[in-house]
């Protein structure tokens, strides 16, 4: 409950007529209230000498201050907001470009047929469905399901295999599934017709030889559903992660990019199922909630391993789920 | 003096359970321990059972805060087991959050054999904070369901979804065989959290996620013995009207229609239509890597036992393998 900084300190100690001085820790090391202190009292030509050695002191003092507001200077970290524009990735400039070309939302995807729920959730909560409540809950639920894999793929490329395997596990139904790897097949062959042949310098060679065996090993599964298990699945999750860490980008921007992505998603479906238009979807995009939302997911779940992923709004795969139900649906989840 | 007796295999709220085939080829216990909390009942066998039975207990009927239960299973080639409880298992409140109620349960199903879990629900009161671990490690043959279910506390006091911490896990994993590691089948985690949601309304935010359900429910159905269930399941999923639909007959039709003859099973259906629009069920089922998943939640905790004990019933194979007890919880 202490006030903010010395000067409405000081306004309140006149105010109330106390000594500021004695009570408030603040203040008793407050340099130029003790240099004034100084003036004061020691100015007398007997006093000379003595005030000599403290204007001495003073000099000394006042270097040190120009020295430490220099050093200051030159160790200051760049006022730009940490996550997006940053030279973070080990090879900046190129990681950036790829920066851009994953956030894009021409990326074709094919991210624009799937409304993650939300029409089975209006068809469901119709006529008390609040959009920012389901953006809410899909955010939530999004991060803790699958964030999770995005971030242990680019920590680990290696394990892509064994990834996506363990995701193909931990997904409840069928629509959901059906999303995760209609995106993740497409991203794959983004990869490995589009990006592979401008893979900057630098990226990890040993990651790049993992991507390529996933792709032989999904070719060799049996795309008719079997009750035998697929050995590779191509969920968008641990792809999106193995190749944002091949092009350099860095973990939070991946995770973040990650997360955005799905927010843009629902709400070009928002718009498309006509809750709102484009100007108020962009409000909603630029809004300080969803900054503050998609930060506060990827802090969540930052250090949450992938056996700890799971579903944090159960209600959601009910909505999924149940989406085939729908009557008329205009998206694919 | 040295204590003449063995020195005792278990330790606090750590139970095993192995069930075998006997001499008379019946399902029989072959080794049963536990200690407080946890206890563990069951009646004696007879020759015409179809699994053993097996109640599991808790003193008080519920875990008070901080209790630890652990629980492993044998359930041997080609023998059946089915586990039911006495009533809900109350979760008591914890003195804080970071006081955890764990229940943990490891199960082995070797080929053949069959387990069939089908409890009563969990009920977390306010203030409480709980986890639970089911892993099923299941052979090729082997068989297994698996219920589990979560309220929203003592609704009578006015709690609804009050509690600080509730986390579900429920692990399948194919057994490891020659030259092979065991593979995750199915991995289904639920964990809801108060202090989760980034808004302000934090003292409510698992009521505000649970959409007004009362109740929300898991059925695992894996296995050979579990085939026509989860069949039946997802039969009765892809037969749910459509949501959305309009009806389009004309008035002449909608007589001719209304005065035909139902097949038992239309009308079965029709009633329980009726009573899922009543009880406000919400359900979905899907097949998810050889397992069959049915997740479920409904207004009530009376209307979930009663629409899954309907299917279950209705369905029939479940008492015929197991002997109707074992579904006595969700009767």
């Amino acid at each position: 409950m202490y006030p903010s900084g010395p000067d409405t300190d000081r306004n309140c100690g006149t105010r109330l007529g106390t000594h500021t001085l004695d009570v408030h820790p603040q203040f008793k090391c407050h340099l130029p209230s003790r240099i004034a202190e100084y003036d004061f009292f020691m100015t007398s030509p007997s006093d000379y000498p003595q005030s000599q050695t403290i204007q001495d002191e003073l000099d000394i003092l006042e270097k040190h201050l120009q020295d430490a507001k220099a050093r200051l200077k030159e160790g200051a970290p760049p006022r730009a907001p940490r996550l997006l524009v940053a030279n973070e990735g080990p090879f900046s400039t190129s990681s950036q470009h790829f920066l851009l070309l994953l956030s894009d939302s021409a990326l074709p995807l094919g991210s624009f047929a799937f409304s993650s729920g939300l029409e089975s959730y209006l068809a469901h909560t119709r006529p008390k469905s609040s959009f920012p409540a389901f953006l809410d809950f899909s955010l939530g639920s999004y991060a803790s399901t699958t964030l999770p894999f995005v971030l242990a793929a680019y920590r680990n490329p290696i394990n892509l295999v064994e990834l996506d395997d363990t995701l193909d596990a931990a997904i409840m139904c069928t629509v959901g599934r059906r999303a995760s790897v209609a995106q993740g097949r497409a991203l794959l062959s983004i990869w490995d017709r589009s990006f592979a042949s401008a893979l900057p310098d630098g990226g990890s060679k040993e990651a790049v030889a993992v991507l390529k065996e996933f792709a032989i090993l999904l070719r060799a599964t049996s795309p008719v559903a079997t009750n035998d298990l697929p050995t590779a699945s191509a969920h968008l999750g641990p792809l999106f992660g193995a190749i944002a860490c091949i092009l350099g980008m860095s973990l939070r921007q991946t995770a973040y990019v990650f997360m955005l992505s799905h927010v843009k998603a629902l709400l070009s479906a928002a718009v498309r199922a006509s809750i709102f238009g484009p100007y108020h979807a962009q409000k909603i995009l630029a809004s300080v909630e969803v900054q503050e939302g998609i930060g506060g997911v990827i802090e969540r779940v930052w250090d949450t391993s992938i056996e700890d992923a799971g579903q944090s709004v159960p209600i959601m795969d009910l909505w999924v789920g149940r989406h085939e139900m729908l009557y008329s649906r205009i998206f694919n989840s | 003096m040295a204590s003449p007796f063995p020195t005792s295999s278990s330790a606090p709220g750590e139970g095993n359970l192995v069930v075998d085939v006997m001499p008379q080829k019946i399902s029989g216990l072959s080794a049963m321990t536990f200690q407080y909390p946890l206890k563990l009942i069951s009646p004696s066998s007879t020759s015409y059972q179809k699994s053993v039975l097996v109640f599991l207990l808790t003193y008080g009927g519920g875990l008070v805060g901080g209790d630890q239960v652990n629980l492993k299973i044998i359930v041997k080639k080609t023998s059946k087991l089915s586990i039911v409880t006495q009533g809900h298992t109350k979760i008591f409140k914890s003195l804080s959050p970071d006081i955890v109620t764990r229940q943990k349960l490891q199960v082995m199903i070797e080929s053949g054999a069959a387990l069939c879990l089908l409890p009563d629900p969990v009920q977390p009161f306010q203030f409480s904070a709980y986890e639970q671990s089911q892993i099923f490690e299941v052979a090729d043959t082997g068989s297994l369901c698996l219920l589990d279910w979560v309220s929203a506390g003592r609704t009578a006091r006015g709690e609804d979804w009050d509690f600080w911490k509730w986390s579900g896990r429920n692990e399948v994993w194919a057994a490891s065989e020659a030259g092979r590691k065991r593979r995750l089948l199915l991995r289904d985690n639920v964990f809801l959290n108060a202090q989760e949601l980034n808004d302000e309304d934090r003292d409510h935010s698992v009521r505000r996620k649970m959409q007004g359900l009362g109740i929300f429910g898991t059925l695992v159905l894996r296995g050979p013995l579990m085939e026509k269930l989860a069949l039946f399941f997802l039969e009765e999923f892809a037969a749910l009207p459509r949501i959305g639909s309009r009806d389009f007959r004309s008035q002449d039709m909608k007589d001719k229609d209304s005065s035909l003859v139902l097949s038992p099973q239309e009308a079965w259906r029709k009633q329980r239509l009726r009573q899922e629009a009543l009880d406000g069920v919400l359900w979905s089922a899907a097949k998810v890597r050889g397992c069959t998943v049915i997740k479920f939640g409904t207004c009530t905790v009376e209307g979930g036992r009663v629409w899954i004990g309907g299917m279950i019933k209705q369905e029939g194979s479940i008492s015929d393998k197991f002997g109707e007890d074992s579904i006595m919880c969700i009767r």
